[in-house]
């Protein structure tokens, strides 16, 4: 095979065209153009987190070094490791993977398909915003210690290696593993709870600040020792003993780093053969193991009829979607948050309005729903123009399903309201009424325009990337600020004046307005989705 | 005469620029097993969907049971049974749940629903699948899934656009059969499909579509005769098989054509 170098040259260069011709075409429509915008705007955020994140590892690097505290480094380069690691799992889980079966369907021999792979993760954001920190760290180092250059170069190469095989490792074996859509599912809600749980940090670091700190210094006493025998403390003290001189020493950790880089490489090695050779990761699950669904399955919910059956259906999908259940305990999760974190001083003074706050962020939790609500239809869209209902009956099975979830969160939030604090009061609980009463219609009035005028294909039981098109995210930002506006200005005039109940007078030509226009909505409905059915349709039910 | 069950009149489709459907009039009895044939590209599936309301026609007309479908849809939908292109499959519903779902939205009880659900998953052989997500069916079973929901109701029309792309040869047979059984009770089946063989063991009437424009229409005999008196193949003994039919009529050349760099 004199020519496999060659052969695999031009498959990559073939696979960059293609990504590239991709991104161009992409460019012919709205949508790609928005995207690519949205793109630059990521792109100049990670830059920033590039260099700065260099400049301050550098300056640290530089610190410890002129400070005699080489050893330090490892403080450095484990966030670097970890960073580097868990970041292109955090976008695994959130994301459709790489099918290796496109790959092996070409005529590629072994080395150009391992090769191939390697190189499919050199562009990640993890691998350049890795890169540009040890690069940092190395141009420090060598500002402090300019007798360390090439020791420590050599060093952090082999270490930006091993964290590019390894990350391909970890996350080749869990491609396996994430193939399988159940499993994705769960991995994202891990993350997603991970997530959630970096929130109570800083509140619980200020509940108990002092403890936490004692704690933290005696475990990492402890776990000390174990660090520096893994890649990152491997890594420090090989350039830590050169900048001494301990040339041997040095060279032994050196070796160590040089092992574990050798391991990982025959761990992916073993997993791409496996793949090579034709293992199919997206076959059809074929585990029997039964799902826990109801038995009867029928259910009993409500009277028959078309939007008995939407909302039923609706209901069905929310409860299988990990992503979507999720938001609905985030509004009492974010209650528990900022009273840790502000003790009992706003909410606890001004308790009336938590829960027009919960019902607010609520609100802004359910946006995606509301504002593309056969985003998550896919094909089956086509049943509704297919069967006989008409679209009013459809849409407004759905709508009955978003205020169920809205009002479901409101009762959990004055759940957790009643179990933290007191619970609601009665103006609270009328002032929350009358809010819920004007915003909701107007935000289901105009997510029904715009479900009809800008649909976007999303599936709600995998998470991240499910954003509707960016002209609704506009609109119904657009709309948010002017509903919660109003809502601020009419408390506060409430307020001023000593007046609480005022705000359900306010409230009633606003709340009367907005029934109007959701009326409106569902009468508009029939027409305009015949007019935008082929959008619909070919949005929707595209591949 | 009977009223036509499907009946169109210079019905147009056009896409910007490009005209997918044009000026197609077609003539459909009760009962009849209908196959509409043409090239990948032909129009075919741009006419199925205006028929069953999922495209609006740029021109023309459509009746349906001698109902307008642009004016009473609600109604004309009532009556048919679709498979549409893509299937229309809500894959986070089980199989069970689907077809509840279906039938309901056609207007049937709660527990009918349930009971011809049943009965068709049955039918289908997939009641064992009744509480597996449609998101883990195979694409045989989701096509049976998607021809059980077609039928749930009890349509007097039924459009099936590529019914038997990946479904097995026993899953084939039986829906062949139910097929036919429908047809026999006087239900009228408009089917397009690539394999011509199961075409022609079905089908009594047959149109062809090229370009947009239909190029034949009748039964299978007339069809045949008409081809056979074009080739001059008059006198002669040998019975066109649809497959020449077909290609004679699409005007296929390029058949004998070669890669000169293909061994």
């Amino acid at each position: 095979m004199n020519d496999a170098p060659q052969l695999s040259f031009a498959q990559l260069a073939a696979i960059s065209r293609v990504r590239w011709l991709v991104f161009v075409h992409s460019l012919g429509s709205l949508r790609g153009q928005v995207e690519l915008a949205s793109r630059i705007v990521v792109g100049c955020i990670f830059a920033l987190g590039a260099v700065g994140g260099g400049t301050g590892l550098g300056g640290a690097a530089w610190f410890f070094l002129s400070h005699g505290q080489a050893s330090l480094l490892t403080i450095l380069l484990w966030p670097v490791f970890v960073f580097w690691q868990v970041f292109p799992l955090m976008a695994t889980a959130f994301t459709e993977n790489l099918d290796s079966s496109n790959l092996i369907r070409f005529p590629l021999n072994y080395p150009s398909y391992f090769l191939i792979r390697l190189a499919f993760g050199a562009l990640d954001p993890a691998t350049i915003l890795g890169s540009c920190w040890t690069l940092g760290i190395w141009i420090g180092i060598t500002v402090a210690s300019p007798k360390s250059f090439l020791a420590a170069g050599i060093v952090l190469v082999i270490f930006g290696v091993f964290n590019v095989v390894c990350s391909r490792t970890i996350f080749s074996w869990l491609e396996r593993w994430l193939a399988h859509r159940r499993t994705r599912e769960f991995m994202g809600i891990i993350f997603f709870l991970g997530i959630l749980s970096l929130q109570l940090i800083t509140p619980a670091m200020h509940r108990y600040g002092r403890g936490v700190r004692y704690e933290a210094l005696r475990t990492a006493s402890q776990v000390s020792p174990v660090q520096r025998v893994l890649p990152p403390g491997l890594a420090a003290e090989a350039i830590a003993q050169a900048t001494r001189s301990h040339f041997v020493r040095s060279l032994g950790y050196f070796s160590l780093l040089c092992a574990f880089t050798l391991l990982a490489l025959i761990l992916l090695d073993l997993r791409l053969r496996k793949q090579y050779r034709g293992e199919n990761l997206n076959a059809v699950e074929i585990s029997k193991a039964r799902r826990q669904t109801d038995a009867s399955s029928h259910g009993r919910l409500g009277p028959n009829g078309p939007i008995a059956s939407v909302l039923e259906k609706e209901l069905r999908y929310l409860l299988r979607s990990g992503p979507m259940l999720f938001t609905l305990i985030v509004p009492a999760f974010m209650l528990l948050v900022v009273r840790n974190a502000a003790g009992n001083s706003f909410l606890a003074q001004r308790s009336e309005i938590a829960l027009p706050l919960i019902g607010g962020y609520s609100l802004l939790l359910l946006t995606n729903l509301i504002y593309n609500n056969f985003g998550n239809d896919g094909s089956g869209v086509q049943l509704f123009y297919a069967a006989p209902v008409h679209f009013w009956q459809v849409i407004a099975g759905k709508n009955l399903s978003h205020a169920l979830i809205l009002l479901a969160e409101l009762f959990i939030g004055a759940a957790a309201l009643s179990a933290m604090n007191h619970p609601p009061t009665l103006a609270a609980i009328a002032l929350t009424a009358a809010a819920t009463f004007f915003a909701l219609p107007i935000n289901l009035a105009a997510g029904n325009l715009l479900s009809l005028y800008f649909p976007k294909r999303v599936d709600y039981a995998i998470f991240g990337r499910q954003r509707a098109a960016p002209a609704t995210v506009l609109a119904s930002f657009g709309i948010q600020l002017f509903v919660f506006a109003i809502l601020a200005a009419t408390w506060l005039l409430s307020d001023r004046l000593q007046k609480p109940w005022l705000v359900a007078g306010i409230f009633l030509p606003l709340i009367l307005a907005s029934l109007a226009g959701y009326a409106v909505s569902l009468r508009l409905a029939d027409e305009l989705a015949n007019k935008r059915r082929d959008i619909l349709l070919f949005e929707l039910a595209k591949g | 005469m009977d009223e036509p069950s499907i009946l169109t009149a210079g019905l147009t489709r056009r896409f910007g620029d490009l005209t997918a459907v044009e000026d197609v009039s077609l003539r459909v009895s009760p009962g009849q097993f209908f196959g509409f044939l043409g090239p990948n590209g032909a129009g075919k599936s741009t006419t199925i969907k205006m028929l069953t309301g999922l495209l609006a026609p740029t021109a023309g007309s459509i009746q349906i049971l001698g109902m307008d479908m642009q004016k009473t849809p609600v109604e004309v939908k009532r009556k048919i049974g679709v498979v549409p292109e893509g299937m229309g499959l809500f894959v986070r519903l089980t199989g069970s749940e689907y077809l509840n779902f279906v039938g309901r939205m056609y207007g049937l009880s709660r527990p009918v629903a349930a009971e011809r659900s049943d009965e068709l998953l049955a039918f289908m052989q997939l009641a064992d699948e009744r509480k597996k997500l449609v998101a883990d069916y195979s694409h045989g079973m989701q096509k049976k899934l998607a021809l059980a929901a077609a039928v749930i109701h009890g349509p007097s029309i039924l459009f099936l656009d590529e019914p038997f792309e990946g479904v097995d040869a026993i899953a084939a047979n039986t829906l062949k059969a139910m097929l036919q059984r429908m047809a026999a009770h006087g239900a009228t089946i408009f089917l397009t499909s690539h394999v011509l063989e199961i075409v022609e063991r079905l089908c009594t009437h047959l149109a062809i579509i090229n370009h947009g424009k239909l190029v034949a229409q009748g039964s299978l005999e007339e069809l045949r005769a008409g081809v056979q008196a074009s080739v001059g193949k008059i006198e002669s003994k040998e019975v066109l098989t649809l497959e020449q039919i077909f290609l004679s009529t699409v005007g296929e050349t390029r058949t004998n054509s070669e890669l000169s760099w293909l061994e």
